[in-house]
Parts: structure tokens; C-alpha cells; sequence
């Protein structure tokens, strides 16, 4: 068994006012990465009960898809998905470079990153805003507001979570030993690029 | 002038409390949040215009906002936050300094704790109030069905009754109280320090009480607690008044913790156990969870959905259920039942877990077939997610879909009948030790057993249909939830009671509690399976006077029922107060929880034990669970070795 041991800072440095004894690491994954991935594993069961709605209202009813009268701009939601997906691959590169102890590539990986996102939110209520229809006028448009909407408040997050690391990295946190601080919003911001994806496919081009 | 030095200190002495997390900071969180839910809504109905919205504050619009916003803004007051904060504001990390840590006085149970142990003493109490609550709800109810056509309370009332009832108990009570028992005892047994994030279970609790308080606040809503059940069906819950609202928000919030704290277990589960606690050395509590955590994880989102629809459809009409545009309000129901049948089993494998320990224990003999008994938890968790349609055998849905449902609804009985059977065969020429814990496990297999069976009939879709929304229903539900999770939840809180307070509980009181409980909780519930058979709907807060002598009856015992737990209570509330001072492992077990001192120190272990065998390896002379590793002075003394007879 290794004895590798999760830190706890302080404490147990000295015995007199002793913190617990570090506890034992049975997992060769690190709590925090587990946690996350057991978070978006629920997240993905939220798209699956929003997705139900889909099924149940898009596929099972059998109506014309999107509703007669109304036009889904695919052209300008594939232009926001390239947007999206070239974010990951930027957060991908900003944590290369922390690995690497290159902090310039770090912080513009960020600060792209945190961009592509805001303007992946920006167009999207710019969709909305002139989509011409409303979640008030029928079951597919309600569906179709709910299923990006959804989406949309997870961008949101994730936004605020590469803000955090954003404003962390310009202040010189983070280093290429302790840069778990980055891995694993990473990890959140790839979980929401996927499900954008499959939400795209099944809204917009399906 | 003196005066005014004097309202000076008052002034600043205030403005420091307000600084300081705290029940302060957080009421002027409730207000803030108020005052903002009122901008919010002011804003988006005036930029919106008169053409959607006829008025630009609407009270109800008011309310909605408020009920999330108000309880985040006093969590964030209450300090829940706190950590988050100062981490998200690019501050350095600061190292943690165990000062959130334990309880010193009970003042200490009332703030944002991070102990897994003060945790789990928040959660179990927490929850017994709302099962007092839920319970005099209960009672409440039984006096107005005590006589055909009374009028102790109106019919909008009843409905809001059960639908309280149902919903407190099972969200407020049977979830989380496992989860606090769970919360207590896991990091414990399976030799770590605490869990693997202390401030997300220091938040998950906190979501709790303001889950509760919003679902019996609904009662003072205009319009009355929302009254269509706990499973809130659609279009019912689209058009009910407000206090439906109420409902969908506390669930959200229950679940959110739920959720958490699933997480915050499987993680500590998987990467916290102490050297040599391999995944088939883990004692079955451990296991239970483990595989209640999963279900939590993957089931509790589907219900977070189906109340986001609801509360999109109430706040801002959206159409998911609204069939005139092309809604479906069949979809509800799948949506729902996709969590609430696994919710079933969220709310007994932890039980199964609690009685595997208190079982081994009690009759000195190994858990028969172990593993046997951990992978029947992991074939539940995998059926479970395949039998949610059997709610709906009179839905309406396409008639195909129930035969799959019926199977499979057959076939999960076989790993529970393993389990029924392993305990049996546990006790068999075992040497029984007859207290309150092992009564209540005995009680636990009689009553679920009967409550396991009705469910197996009621996988038979004739019959199903027949006894649809009956009382046969209500006995089916309660047998399981009452005669098989309360039973459970009892043996738990009496077989570690000793461990989390220190003190020993009142013996002849819990045998009176655990004898009373068994007797009025069979002759309440027994006669409404023949209530059912004959046709009385459930959920009416009047029927028809054929049934009156057995109604009659009925009351009558649940109002023994309901002085049962005062006995309960009365033994609880004294024996943590002035009870007999417990020795660390009075009931002689294996598991780690009882091999150090009663209530354990502030942070578990001195040192890590290391696990070189089974937890439950009781008369085999010198078997071994853990050893407190290794001081050579006390090589010795430290083996937990089976007391030799």
C-alpha cells in the first residue's frame, strides 16, 4: 500500500495541539478529481431528466421538428459551437503550460479560455433574444429554451469558475506541482463543451 | 454623553456580530435575499412590459424568487460560504486549522461544524424533529378518519396533511437520517479521520432544515400546503396554488444535500479507508452506503428535473405539461418514478447495512455469506434503475411497457430475499443477546418481510390494478418504510447511542419502546390491507361507512403508535442527559467505530488502525479486524482480538 496522504497543512506539524493523523490514501485518484467526477456524473442525469422531456415531447409525440413556423439558426449555433470546442482546447493548453512552469502560456491559455466562453454566452442570448419565438408558445419551443438554457446555466459556472483560476493565475498561484486548482474546473469546462455537443446534435441538427 | 459612548459600543458590538457568521448574519441574509427576489422580479416584469405581466410586483412572483434566494442568502450569512469565498476572491490558500472542528458546548451544533461526528448529531436530530412533526401529522389525520364524514379538519386541509406527512418523512426523515447515522459512524469504521470534504457536509446539512421549514411553511401560503401527495403530479401541480412551490423548492434543496452528501461518501469510501481495508473487508454499513451513494448520484437529478419543469411551468409557463400546447403529462410521472423507485432503496439499503452490523453482532456468529450480502446491495442498486414504471401500471402508458416492469419488479425481490435469508441464516444457532438493537433488527425482519411480500403481489399487474391507489397501498408503503426503515432507523440509534453520547441508554424502556412500537405498528397497519382489498381509496379525507369500524380501529392503535415514541423520546432525551456512563465497546463488536473511547476523541484515531481481517469474525477464536499500528509497547494490547469464551 502507499502511504501517499492527503495534506493537511498545519495540525499535525506540532503534537502538542495535535490535527487528525494523516488519513491513509486508499485510491490511486485524488479525492478532489473523484468528486468531480462523480459531480458531473449527476449533472449528466440532470440532462438525462431534461432529455426525457426531449424524448417525450419531440420524438415520442412525432410532431415536425422545429416547430412549423418557426427556424432554428443552425448556421450561427455551429459557428458558437466551434467557439466553444476551440475553448477546450485552449484550457487544454493553459494547463500544459502550468506543467511546464510557463506562466505567460498559463495565464493567456485563461484569459482565452474565460473570452470564448463569454462570447459563447454573449451569442447565445443574442440567439434568444431574436429567435423570434418564446417558451410560452408551445412544448418544442419550451423544450428547445430548456434543453439550451440548461446548457446555458452550466457555461455560466464554468464561467465563474475559469474567472476564479483567471484571476488566480494573474496573481501567481499555482505552480507546475500544485496546479489541481486548474485540473479540475478543466475537468467541468470539458464536461460542459461535451454536452454542448450533444446538445447541438439534437436540437438544432437532428 | 456617557449615554452615547454607551450606544456607540452597542453599535459597534452589533456591527460585529453582523460581520460574524452566525444566525445574525444570516436572518439579515433572509431580508437581503427578499429584497432582492422583490428588484428581480420588479425588474424582469418591467423590462418585460404589461403585455406579458399585468403588474409589475406580483407577491407570488415575490415568493418564488424568495424561496431561493432567501435560504442561499442565509446560508451564505450563516458562513456555509464562507471558505468559497475567500478561495474564489484570489486570496492565498490558507491552511486548515481545525477550528470548525467538534462540539464543545451545544452551542456548537448550532453553527457551520465541520466534524463528521457534530455532523452526524445535527442530521439525526434533525430528523427526529421532523419525525415527530410528521408523525403528529399523521395523527392529526387518524382523528379526522377516526368517523365516516367528520370535520375535525376541511378536505383542502387533509390533502395538505398527507401530502406533508409523506413528504417530511420521506425526505426529511428517512433520507437523511440515514445519511447522519451514515455521517457518524462510516469515516469511523473504515479508519479516517473525517470525511473527504468536511465543508460540503457542513453545507449539506444546512440544507435541511431549510428544506423543512419551507415544506411546513406551505401551510401559512395562501391557498394551504400544497395538497397533491408527495409525488406531486402534473398538470395538478401546474395550476395548485402557491404552496405547491413550496414543495417543488424543499425538494430541490433536500436534494441538492442529498446529492453532496452521497458524493462526499463515495469519495471518502474510495479513497479514505485505512491501510488494509480492502472494498471485502469493509464492514456492510460501509457497503450499504457505498451503494446508496451510487443511487443517489445517479437517481436524485431525475427528481431535481422534474421539479425544475414544475417551477418553470408555474413561473414562467413554459409547456412542458401543458397538453393544450402540446405537453406531456405523462412524461412527469417517468421523470419522477426514473428517481422516486430508487429513492425506495435509497431509503433501505442503508438499513439492510445497520442490520447486517447489529445482527452479526448480537448473535456472535460471521454475517453469513458476506459477499453474498455485498454484491445483492450492488445487483439492487443495478435493478432498481429498471423497475420505475411499476408505479404507473394505471397511468395510461403503452400496456407493453408493464410486462418488462413486472419482471424485473419480480426479480428484485431475489436479491433482497438473499439478504432475508443471510440474516437468518446469521441467527441460526447463534448465541442471541435479546436488547433493545437486536429486538428491533428481529422486528425489522418479521414487519419488512410481510411489507417485501406485498410488494411481490403488487408486481402482478392484475392485481396491481385492482388495488391501485387503495389503502392496500398505504399498509404496502408503510410496512416497508415504517416496519422496515423506522425499524432499522431504531436498532441504529440504539446500537451506536452509546458510542455518539457517551452514556447508555435506559434498557427496560427501549424493550418497552421496541414492544409497544411492534404491536400498535401491526395493528394500525394490518387491517388497511383488508381496507384496501375492499375498495377504500387512500388519500380521501372521508369514506364510505362500511368501513368505519375498521378506521375506527385503526386510530385508535396509531394513537398507541404515536406514545410509543414518546417512550422513545423520554429514554433519548435522559439517557443523553444523565444516563450511565458507557464503556467504548459495550456490545463487544469488531469494527473500528467501537475500538476507540465513547464519544470518540475530536479527531477518530490517535493513529490509523490497519486492517488485516474480516469485520465480522465473532467466535473464531483469535480472528482479527484491526490493529493500531505499531508502538512497541502496545503491540499487545492494541490487537482487537474476539474476547475468548
Amino acid at each position: 500500500m502507499e502511504a501517499a496522504s492527503i495534506a493537511h497543512a498545519g495540525g499535525h506539524a506540532h503534537d502538542e495541539h495535535h490535527g487528525p493523523p494523516e488519513a491513509h490514501r486508499s485510491s490511486r485518484v485524488e479525492p478532489q478529481l473523484l468528486g468531480m467526477l462523480l459531480f458531473i456524473i449527476s449533472e449528466i442525469m440532470v440532462f438525462g431528466g431534461f432529455f426525457t422531456a426531449y424524448f417525450f415531447i419531440r420524438v415520442a409525440q412525432g410532431d415536425p421538428w422545429p416547430a412549423p413556423g418557426t427556424n432554428l439558426p443552425v448556421e450561427v449555433a455551429g459557428m458558437n459551437t466551434a467557439i466553444l470546442v476551440s475553448s477546450s482546447f485552449t484550457i487544454h493548453w493553459a494547463e500544459q503550460c502550468i506543467k511546464k512552469n510557463n506562466r505567460f502560456g498559463f495565464k493567456a491559455g485563461m484569459l482565452l479560455t474565460f473570452l470564448l466562453g463569454c462570447s459563447f454566452l454573449f451569442i447565445q442570448i443574442n440567439e434568444y433574444a431574436n429567435i423570434g419565438f418564446a417558451p410560452q408558445d408551445g412544448a418544442q419551443q419550451t423544450v428547445f429554451f430548456s434543453l439550451t438554457g440548461l446548457h446555458g446555466a452550466h457555461v455560466f459556472i464554468g464561467l465563474l469558475l475559469l474567472l476564479f483560476v483567471t484571476i488566480r493565475a494573474f496573481r501567481g498561484h499555482y505552480s507546475p506541482e500544485e496546479h489541481r486548482g486548474v485540473e479540475v474546473p478543466g475537468i467541468y469546462w470539458h464536461f460542459v463543451d461535451v454536452m454542448w455537443l450533444v446538445v447541438y446534435f439534437t436540437v438544432y441538427i437532428l | 454623553m456617557r449615554h452615547r459612548d454607551e450606544d456607540s459600543g452597542v453599535q459597534t458590538l452589533m456591527a460585529a456580530r453582523l460581520k460574524q457568521p452566525g444566525f445574525l448574519r444570516g436572518g439579515l441574509g433572509i431580508l437581503i435575499g427578499i429584497a432582492f427576489s422583490a428588484l428581480l422580479t420588479w425588474v424582469v416584469r418591467s423590462s418585460t412590459g404589461h403585455s406579458t405581466f399585468h403588474h409589475y410586483l406580483s407577491s407570488e412572483a415575490i415568493l418564488t424568487v424568495s424561496l431561493i434566494a432567501a435560504p442561499l442568502a442565509f446560508l451564505v450569512g450563516l458562513g456555509g460560504f464562507d471558505y468559497w469565498f475567500y478561495w474564489a476572491a484570489g486570496k492565498k490558500t490558507r491552511p486548515e486549522d481545525h477550528s470548525s472542528h467538534g462540539a464543545y458546548t451545544w452551542k456548537d451544533y448550532f453553527r457551520i461544524n465541520t466534524d463528521h461526528k457534530v455532523i452526524g448529531i445535527q442530521y439525526t436530530v434533525n430528523s427526529f424533529f421532523f419525525l415527530l412533526v410528521g408523525g403528529l401529522i399523521a395523527m392529526l389525520m387518524r382523528a379526522q378518519l377516526a368517523q365516516p364524514g367528520s370535520h375535525f379538519v376541511d378536505a383542502n386541509t387533509f390533502n395538505g396533511l398527507f401530502s406533508v406527512h409523506a413528504s417530511l418523512l420521506i425526505f426529511l426523515f428517512i433520507i437523511p437520517v440515514f445519511a447522519g447515522l451514515g455521517n457518524f459512524v462510516i469515516p469511523l469504521m473504515i479508519g479516517a479521520p473525517d470525511m473527504a470534504f468536511p465543508r460540503l457536509n457542513a453545507l449539506s446539512f444546512w440544507l435541511l432544515p431549510i428544506a423543512g421549514l419551507m415544506m411546513l411553511g406551505s401551510f401559512f401560503a395562501p391557498g394551504g400546503a400544497f395538497a397533491d401527495g408527495w409525488t406531486a403530479y402534473a398538470p395538478l401541480s401546474d395550476t395548485a396554488p402557491v404552496g405547491q412551490t413550496f414543495f417543488s423548492m424543499a425538494v430541490q434543496f433536500a436534494g441538492a444535500s442529498s446529492i453532496m452528501t452521497a458524493l462526499n461518501f463515495l469519495v471518502t469510501i474510495i479513497t479514505m479507508r485505512a491501510p488494509g481495508m480492502s472494498f471485502f473487508r469493509m464492514p456492510l454499513l460501509v457497503w450499504a452506503n457505498f451503494a446508496t451513494s451510487l443511487l443517489v448520484v445517479i437517481a436524485t437529478p431525475f427528481i431535481a428535473a422534474s421539479q425544475f419543469f414544475i417551477l418553470l411551468d408555474r413561473g414562467l409557463h413554459f409547456n412542458f405539461f401543458n397538453a393544450a400546447k402540446g405537453g406531456d403529462v405523462l412524461m412527469y410521472q417517468h421523470v419522477f418514478w426514473f428517481y422516486s423507485h430508487p429513492a425506495v432503496y435509497i431509503m433501505m439499503l442503508p438499513g439492510f447495512g445497520i442490520i447486517s452490523e447489529v445482527i452479526a453482532v448480537k448473535a456472535r456468529k460471521p454475517i453469513f455469506g458476506y459477499r453474498m450480502m455485498a454484491f445483492s446491495l450492488l445487483a439492487i442498486v443495478g435493478l432498481g434503475f429498471t423497475v420505475w414504471a411499476h408505479h404507473m401500471f394505471t397511468s395510461g402508458m403503452a400496456a407493453w411497457i408493464r410486462i418488462p416492469m413486472a419482471i424485473t419488479t419480480a426479480i428484485i425481490a431475489v436479491p433482497t430475499g438473499i439478504k432475508i435469508f443471510s440474516w437468518l441464516a446469521t441467527l441460526w444457532r447463534g448465541v442471541l443477546h435479546l436488547d433493545t438493537p437486536m429486538l428491533f433488527a428481529l422486528g425489522f425482519l418479521t414487519t419488512f418481510t410481510l411489507g417485501g411480500i406485498s410488494g411481490v403481489m403488487l408486481a402482478m399487474i392484475p392485481f396491481d390494478i385492482h388495488v391501485s391507489a387503495t389503502y392496500f397501498i398505504v399498509a404496502h408503503i408503510h410496512y416497508v418504510l415504517f416496519g422496515g426503515s423506522l425499524m432499522t432507523i431504531f436498532a441504529g440509534v440504539y446500537y451506536w447511542f452509546p458510542k455518539m453520547t457517551g452514556r447508555m441508554f435506559d434498557e427496560r424502556l427501549g424493550k418497552w419502546h421496541f414492544w409497544t412500537t411492534f404491536v400498535f405498528f401491526n395493528l394500525t397497519f394490518a387491517p388497511m390491507h383488508i381496507l384496501g382489498l375492499e375498495g377504500m381509496p387512500r388519500r380521501v379525507s372521508t369514506y364510505a361507512s362500511q368501513f368505519a369500524g375498521l378506521n375506527l380501529f385503526i386510530s385508535l392503535a396509531s394513537f398507541g403508535l404515536g406514545i410509543s415514541t414518546l417512550v422513545f423520546l423520554y429514554n433519548m432525551v435522559t439517557s443523553w442527559r444523565g444516563g450511565p456512563k458507557s464503556v467504548s465497546n459495550p456490545w463487544r463488536a469488531l469494527t473500528l467505530e467501537w475500538q476507540v473511547s465513547s464519544p470518540p476523541p475530536v479527531f477518530n484515531f490517535d493513529r490509523l488502525p490497519t486492517v488485516v481481517g474480516g469485520p465480522y469474525e465473532y467466535g473464531v477464536p483469535g480472528a482479527v479486524h484491526g490493529i493500531f499500528a505499531p508502538t512497541p509497547a502496545a503491540a499487545g494490547s492494541g490487537v482487537l482480538r474476539e474476547p475468548s469464551r
